[in-house]
């Protein structure tokens, strides 16, 4: 069964990612016109190295939660959630994800989001490259709210 | 970092002997050993130029070379004999690539880090023989590759078809390959020529999140992508007539199966508990290293003993999994011919691991000591009489064994009695990458990759379009002047060259 979805859920985000050097892995680098907006594209842009996303359909979502200690952690939570969420029941791959509640300063830092997309499938999504895991190996986080400037970089080991 | 120019730097990197070079201390901050690395001249020339290009003025961001890595290893705590360098070296998180480091386990100071592990934990490569010739496997060369292709998953998403609950995986994670013994997919022989008999001992798969569980269980049984593969090869050159024959390779033209692969997603999720585990505890016991990457804790810590035993399960995990495809891959070959696998003479020559940590005895300074030996991108290379290696393999030497890259040779080593004293009886581990990713599949077109495997005589699958450039011989170190720089430099002996005929990869 499928669940329903409004139009606006169904509307993809622009794309507002790209994939930079480095010798053994890959870099993501993401930006947006919110530090949240930059986190969800380094969620799409991490989905989008493991097939070709343009294949994704959405037809179901799920939740996920991550919490950090400071925001570099909670980057890399966030992401390791998402790897999770494809790498075991619901192996769900997703083209669109929405943070709901963005908590990124003081004591607290916590992301809520909706994943939407569909469950992988063998025939259907091309076979990209795999993701083994999260780094924090020159992790960048820019969020200068003055110059409306809010990129991220991170490596993932592949 | 410590910023100097080219030139300074220089200084502090001393030629030893034709094949290695001293990193003295000072390279590095608090260096409390000296680095060594084993390059010839072509090898040389790329970690010089990476080191070149990270002092140019203006440099951020970007990774460290990794001579610098190999030095920032040098000054782990606990760290004993030399940081050493592989042929194969490129720059990792934390550790190089191609690393080791031994660590006294008797110093209350000294750590184990997950670094010097990876996150693959245990990826190794595994060599079976057959009784087959060349000329018995070309007619069917192409179905043959088709079908260990149908037989072994392969690529992102892919799901194991060894069947498995719950239970079974806690009973595999401890048990290693005594339990695909139990359950049939092995033969008690295969065992023997594996490191620490396909078990480590200390796994507890109490210390291992759900989270790793639940990303292990269904991958069990895959090969994986990246630079995993299966693949057939031919003996091309045996170096060592003797040692060959006593791995049962007879004469050229023998064929035989080697595949590479890990413990999956099982030993990254694994890694990462680690690494977020041990940034608490370098905070609490005011562990200083000199780059953050190089999360670690005492090995006497509840961190450094729980990351031990699930590091433990984790390489029971990729034992089962190796043994799981070498199951698959003999059914394969079975089918094809139409002969039992045990009529094909399909045994295991040798399993290695080149990403593990593990206690080993060795003599420093003269005297005995129990270490931690970390190899990340290293391969364990014992010489003849040790007694840690299988009674076929006592005259010999451990069997080494050295993947390459798609299309291109691989290498059966033997270890050496030098290698035991001057790098803790450790060895390359493959080609090593010269190129990035992004760079291969800018630079290499997928057509002319592909038939220039074809114009090499090898049949080829891959999963994903996209790796058949990222994993093209060019992005690689040539994987013969990293095996040569082991043999000269006395590390390790060569004994067989192997040609691959067909590749099967994610």
């Amino acid at each position: 069964m499928n669940e329903m979805f409004s139009q606006e859920e169904l509307v993809l985000p622009q794309c507002k990612y790209e994939y930079l050097d480095h010798t053994a892995d890959v870099q993501l680098h993401s930006w947006g016109d919110s530090l949240k907006e930059a986190f969800e594209q380094c969620g799409i842009a991490m989905f989008a190295y493991m097939t070709e996303i343009e294949t994704v359909e959405i037809k179901e979502s799920a939740e996920i939660e991550a919490i950090g200690h400071d925001i570099e952690s909670l980057l890399f939570h966030f992401l390791d959630e998402l790897l999770f969420l494809f790498s075991c029941e619901p192996y769900l791959i997703c083209s669109k994800v929405t943070i709901t509640e963005f908590m990124c300063e003081g004591e607290e830092f916590k992301i809520k989001c909706k994943c939407y997309g569909e469950e992988f499938t063998l025939g259907k999504h091309p076979q990209g490259t795999e993701v083994k895991a999260i780094t924090y190996s020159a992790m960048q986080i820019v969020n200068e709210p003055d110059k409306n400037r809010f990129e991220l970089f991170v490596i993932i080991d592949i | 970092m410590v910023v100097r120019q080219y030139a300074q730097e220089l200084e502090y990197l001393e030629r030893l002997t034709p094949h290695s070079w001293r990193i003295k201390k000072g390279f590095q901050p608090n260096m409390n050993v000296e680095g060594i690395f084993y390059v010839n001249q072509t090898l040389e020339k790329l970690m010089f130029d990476e080191l070149r290009n990270a002092c140019r003025p203006g440099m951020v961001g970007g990774f460290l070379p990794g001579v610098k890595q190999i030095a920032n290893v040098a000054a782990l705590p606990g760290i004993v004999g030399k940081s050493v360098g592989l042929p194969d070296v490129h720059s990792g998180y934390g550790f190089a690539i191609g690393n080791m480091a031994a660590f006294d386990i008797d110093n209350p100071d000294s750590i184990v880090s997950p670094g010097g592990v990876g996150f693959d934990i245990n990826c190794g490569v595994r060599l079976l023989r057959t009784n087959l010739m060349l000329e018995d496997v070309l007619p069917v060369k192409e179905q043959l590759a088709q079908s260990l292709f149908d037989h072994i998953p392969v690529g992102v998403g892919s799901k194991g078809i060894i069947p498995m609950n719950a239970k079974d995986l806690e009973e595999a994670l401890e048990m290693g390959m005594d339990w695909s013994l139990r359950e049939g997919y092995i033969w008690a022989e295969d065992k023997e020529h594996c490191e620490e008999y396909g078990r480590m001992l200390n796994a507890d798969p109490s210390k291992v999140s759900l989270r790793a569980k639940k990303r292990g269980l269904p991958q069990l049984g895959t090969l994986g992508a990246g630079n995993h593969y299966a693949e057939i090869q031919v003996v091309e050159e045996i170096f060592d007539k003797w040692a060959a024959s006593k791995m049962g390779i007879e004469e050229q033209g023998q064929i035989c199966v080697m595949i590479h692969s890990g413990s999956r997603g099982f030993g990254h999720q694994v890694a990462t508990d680690a690494l977020v585990q041990m940034e608490k505890a370098m905070k609490r016991d005011n562990i200083e290293t000199n780059d953050r990457q190089l999360a670690c804790a005492r090995i006497s810590s509840q961190e450094g003993q729980d990351y031990l035993k699930s590091m433990a399960a984790a390489a029971n995990f990729a034992w089962v999994n190796r043994s799981s495809m070498t199951f698959l891959s003999r059914q394969a070959f079975a089918k094809k011919f139409g002969m039992a696998p045990d009529d094909l003479d399909m045994h295991v020559i040798y399993d290695v691991s080149h990403n593990i940590a593990k206690v080993e005895e060795h003599i420093v300074d003269g005297k005995p000591k129990t270490l931690l030996v970390h190899r990340k991108g290293s391969t364990r290379a014992f010489p003849p009489h040790h007694p840690l290696i299988p009674v076929d393999y006592q005259l010999t030497g451990q069997p080494v064994l050295i993947g390459g890259t798609m299309g291109t040779c691989s290498y059966v080593l033997t270890g050496t009695e030098q290698g035991m004293l001057e790098t803790f009886g450790s060895t390359c581990h493959g080609a090593g990458r010269a190129l990035s990713r992004a760079k291969s599949r800018r630079n290499l077109d997928y057509t002319e990759v592909l038939r220039k495997m074809e114009y090499m005589g090898i049949s080829i699958r891959v999963a994903s379009p996209k790796l058949v450039m990222e994993e093209a011989p060019e992005s690689y170190k040539n994987v013969t002047d990293v095996v040569n720089t082991c043999h000269a430099a006395g590390i390790s002996k060569k004994a067989i060259k192997l040609r691959p005929i067909a590749v099967i990869k994610g």
